[in-house]
């Protein structure tokens, strides 16, 4: 199978005035394409911090990171939101959905960045919609919609650009367990269908939906278990 | 794309209705001033650029020395026109013209009309007025001729058709050879009729180098080398022959400058027949309109890149799914465009509404059609786009900068540089505004002091009656019935009212100091002078009936004497104390007695010092009676007047006006800026007060929490609007320090301009300072008492 992720010896670190901190330690490991792959670990582990460089937000102060079969790690941030809006899909949290948006045009956003034609954009928009079955809800805004089906509408807008890559910062973390147990769904069916996943959880129930746990501790991979 | 950003545009205008209210009211106030301005600089821009002939025609002014002091004169003699046209070949036609006021009569029609025009017959083929009926060869070619504008034809004749009628025109039977448009505002030449200049009688048709009145144009055969025709010009006039003729004798000279018609009304400092223009005028008024509209746009950065912070998310957002900079960028001048192209849709409804008082304030008739014309339209559209990108560019270049990282994760704040271009847009917008206040208080109080100025005579309640027709035969007559009317105090008649003294001329003396050669102002006047306008005497006495047996005419005026009474400034020149000159012999007109010194009083505007006058007596050139009248029924008194003057003037239009009134109209230029300051202090200071009470607002709401801790820990009332007023007291404290010296200079500067002039005291600072403040703390106040007063468990659970 294909190898979507390889990072080698990745370094990133913060600095204040007085302190520098590690936030991640020559960390590598690979995500083959159709991988759906949790990572867990304490507060301050650098979960987040790698997920931002491998959803291409931000990028390593060290170390190797192959996007796709193209290094990627001394991308600026133009070359990196170009790869980014083709590729990649994000979830979060806390949604972030645009107030000022109805959910329709939330969805359609990455679609305009990416420069996809309106009459497309219409039939795609549409077409995850009813898949996410919140087609009734797209002309309300995100504040007149529950928690779960705000983070539905962000799944919606994560796929609707079909990228080869999820990235899940605790998906569930907002949400009520029903809610929380209908986003995994979602995102375990976007896994079979072929879109490869990596979900930061803290969430043992959610990791389980996943093929493998990477486990970290103070920016290093302490452990990793397979679990199919 | 756009129509996304307009879309978000939209709603975030709707979601913050306080802010979108700000600036968009503050940007159309903005946008229509620069508007209302652009419209007057077009005009005086375009003045007599649609003559066709504009760059080959220029005006003769005349520059002279006489007595030691040298004038200069936009009017000339009649002889400039022929001689020069005869002399110099690349002057192709000269025209010669005056406008005068005369009573009009056509049927049973009859007004007195102001702008009568004299011109030489090429009149109409030099200057671009359009004839609609008649040919411009001939409509001047006789005597009897006179061309009508169209608002004339139709006052007059109605719907008939008005060529070859009669119409009398200064008491004489005149033919309509032609109509023309009316002339344009833009002209520096505006008149209602024209006819022959020689029509002016008898006096103009003797050509003349002195007793110049008239103002000439010539048409010069191509628009080169206009300094090299005046320079032959000057070398001519200094011949032995014209020398001679003109009477000069030793360092006196007569000489003329040909000033090209398009620069007349902008760049002479000579007025024709109207007050010209002024390029200082202009740069004022762009500069006033420009920083309105900076403390508009100060507004619109400020509450924008306040609110950042509660759009990082969506910024974080729109990054994450791939905007890039330049797209970020782009949303946010969107935003500031839609904002700015709503404002000035506000702004056009705006100015159609102020019309007239801008009208008022710069002595323009601008009518509401020309607000809708592609010019100012255009103006406005480009001001949209300047201030589009002027205020949405910092916040655009921020927001669309910010860390994508650090937007997602703590939200976005701006803080450190940020909060330096927020302070320095609100000490820059409260300079402005002390600034202009200052300004404003200090021309206030110079217009006040001119106002009530000791002028050295009483300008209040005098009515000034001009003198027309036959009833100069009447003179004592007409004089006598208006004294007998009730309410009159006291008559007296003179050439020129006392306000402002033109006649310049000069007076020579012999004593024992030997003979002094004097340039002087001079006025002829008649009995009551003195007493009438309530003028103090030095020494000597006024004029009475006895003098005017001095002014013996018998015996080919062998004995004739010209008695005189001169103003202290004269005597003091001469050398002689006020007692000293009583008796003394000096000529002007004639030899004669000095029968009395007047206590100095400004006989010219403020901005000179008073100079020598010479005041005769001379009944016949009066112009005017001023008539005191009683200061109770002022209006009854007019009636009264006017009733006399009904009965004995034979149908002349009753046109008085208060003497008082000629003298502020000496400053309606100064008037007008300090309305025009007023207007521009005050919107300044209301413009800057929103920006900042929706900048508290902001404040408020983003330290919401911090209110409600503070307040558990024990905070009171006072506390807290200490806490969020500090911040802005201080900011305006350094507006004030930076704009003081500032208003200071510029306050100096402009009374500079006066002889007679204030001083601007330290108060009007002091003054300037409390309100500015006080203010300020009202703005502020208001957001911090409600901060305050709120309860502290619900803004700290709002986190």
């Amino acid at each position: 199978m294909k190898t979507i992720i390889s990072i080698t010896d990745l370094e990133k670190f913060y600095s204040t005035d007085e302190v520098r901190t590690i936030a991640l330690n020559k960390l590598s490991f690979k995500v083959n394409e159709g991988e759906f792959v949790a990572i867990m670990g304490p507060s301050g582990c650098g979960k987040s911090t790698l997920l931002n460089i491998l959803g291409l937000l931000d990028d390593p102060d060290g170390g190797s990171f192959i996007f796709n079969d193209i290094e990627v790690s001394d991308f600026n941030e133009r070359k990196r939101a170009n790869l980014r809006k083709h590729n990649i899909g994000f979830v979060f949290q806390s949604f972030n959905l645009i107030d000022e948006l109805t959910v329709y045009e939330n969805v359609e956003l990455p679609l305009i960045y990416t420069g996809v034609k309106p009459d497309e954009r219409k039939k795609r928009v549409e077409e995850v919609l009813e898949k996410m079955q919140i087609m009734h809800r797209r002309k309300h805004f995100p504040q007149q919609l529950s928690g779960g089906q705000q983070q539905r509408v962000a799944v919606a807008r994560a796929v609707v650009n079909n990228p080869k890559l999820i990235l899940a910062d605790e998906p569930t973390g907002n949400l009520d367990s029903s809610n929380g147990n209908e986003v995994m769904d979602l995102l375990t069916e976007l896994n079979e269908a072929g879109t490869t996943i990596i979900m930061v959880t803290h969430s043992e129930h959610d990791a389980k939906y996943s093929h493998r746990i990477i486990r970290m501790l103070d920016g290093q991979k302490v452990t990793e278990n397979v679990l199919v | 794309m756009f129509k996304n950003y307009f879309k978000i545009a939209l709603r975030n205008l709707q979601k913050n209705r306080l802010y979108a209210s700000i600036n968009i009211f503050g940007l159309a106030i903005g946008l229509a001033s620069c508007m209302l301005i652009g419209l007057y600089i077009v005009n005086e821009l375009s003045y007599d650029k649609f003559n066709e002939k504009a760059n080959r025609i220029v005006r003769a002014t005349m520059e002279y020395k006489l007595a030691d002091e040298v004038n200069f004169a936009a009017t000339t003699g009649t002889k400039v026109g022929p001689e020069f046209a005869r002399t110099f070949p690349r002057i192709e036609e000269y025209v010669r013209t005056f406008i005068s006021s005369s009573n009009v009569k056509y049927d049973n029609k009859l007004f007195n009309e102001d702008r009568i025009l004299f011109a030489d017959p090429p009149f109409f083929k030099m200057f671009s007025f359009n004839l609609l009926q008649g040919n411009a060869e001939s409509v001047l070619d006789a005597p009897n001729k006179i061309v009508l504008t169209q608002s004339m034809a139709r006052k007059y004749f109605g719907d008939e058709n008005p060529i070859n009628k009669t119409i009398t025109v200064i008491g004489k039977e005149m033919i309509v050879s032609g109509i023309c448009e009316d002339s344009p505002k833009n002209s520096q030449i505006k008149f209602d009729f024209v006819t022959q200049f020689l029509n002016l009688g008898n006096n103009v048709k003797e050509e003349q180098w002195w007793t110049a009145n008239w103002i000439t144009y010539f048409l010069l055969n191509n628009d080169e080398n206009i300094n090299q025709l005046e320079q032959q010009i000057n070398a001519y006039m200094q011949t032995d022959a014209i020398r001679s003729q003109v009477g000069s004798v030793g360092e006196s000279y007569l000489n003329y400058h040909l000033q090209p018609l398009l620069d007349v009304h902008l760049k002479s400092d000579l007025a024709g027949f109207e007050p010209n223009g002024n390029m200082t005028y202009i740069y004022i008024f762009i500069i006033i309109s420009l920083l309105i509209l900076l403390i508009a746009s100060a507004n619109y950065t400020n509450l924008a890149t306040a609110q950042s912070a509660s759009r990082s998310g969506e910024i974080g957002m729109r990054k994450v799914m791939g905007a890039s900079k330049r797209q970020v960028f782009l949303q946010f001048i969107s935003e500031s465009t839609t904002i700015t192209f709503i404002a000035a849709g506000l702004a056009l409804f705006v100015s159609v509404l102020v019309i007239p008082y801008f009208n008022t304030i710069t002595g323009k008739e601008f009518t509401r059609l020309e607000l809708l014309q592609p010019i100012p339209i255009t103006l406005l559209f480009l001001f949209c786009i300047i201030v589009s990108f002027l205020a949405g560019l910092y916040p655009a270049l921020v927001l669309s900068g910010a860390e994508i990282m650090g937007v997602l994760k703590k939200g976005f704040r701006c803080t450190g540089g940020n909060g330096l271009l927020k302070k320095s847009l609100i000490v820059g917008q409260f300079a402005i505004s002390v600034f202009l206040i200052i300004y404003t208080m200090v021309i206030l109080q110079q217009m006040d002091f001119i106002q009530n100025k000791n002028l050295g005579y009483n300008k209040d309640h005098v009515v000034v009656l001009p003198i027309g027709g036959d009833m100069q035969n009447n003179f004592e007559a007409f004089k006598d019935g208006l004294k007998l009317v009730s309410g009159v105090q006291s008559v007296t008649a003179s050439y020129e009212t006392p306000e402002f003294v033109e006649w310049g001329d000069g007076v020579n003396v012999v004593d024992e100091n030997g003979e002094h050669n004097i340039s002087i102002n001079a006025m002829p006047i008649d009995l009551d002078f003195i007493n009438t306008l309530g003028m103090e005497m030095a020494s000597g006495r006024d004029f009475i009936q006895s003098d005017f047996a001095l002014m013996d005419t018998t015996n080919n005026r062998a004995n004739y004497q010209q008695p005189y009474l001169i103003n202290e400034t004269l005597a003091k020149q001469i050398g002689w104390t006020p007692d000293e000159a009583i008796g003394r012999i000096i000529s002007n007109r004639a030899l004669g007695p000095v029968v009395g010194v007047v206590k100095d009083f400004n006989f010219s505007s403020l901005h000179e010092p008073v100079g020598p006058l010479l005041m005769f007596l001379g009944r016949d050139f009066s112009r005017n009676y001023m008539v005191r009248i009683s200061n109770s029924d002022v209006q009854g008194t007019l009636g009264r007047l006017e009733s006399f003057w009904n009965e004995r003037t034979n149908g002349r239009p009753f046109n008085y006006h208060f003497l008082d009134e000629d003298y502020n109209a000496l400053y309606q230029a100064e008037q007008r800026s300090a309305i025009l300051f007023s207007v521009a202090a005050g919107l300044a200071v209301i413009l800057a007060c929103l920006g900042l009470f929706g900048l508290a607002a902001f404040t408020t709401v983003q330290r919401t929490k911090e209110i409600g801790i503070r307040k558990t820990l024990g905070a009171n009332l006072s506390n807290i609007m200490l806490l969020i007023s500090k911040n802005f007291l201080v900011l305006v404290t350094v507006a004030i320090i930076i704009a003081s010296p500032l208003a200071f200079w510029a306050a100096k500067k402009w009374l500079q301009n006066f002889t007679y002039r204030i001083e601007p005291e330290w108060y009007v600072f002091i003054i300037a300072a409390i309100v500015t403040l006080f203010i300020t703390f009202l703005t502020v106040g208001y957001h911090s008492i409600r901060a305050a007063m709120a309860n502290p468990t619900k803004s700290l659970r709002t986190e």
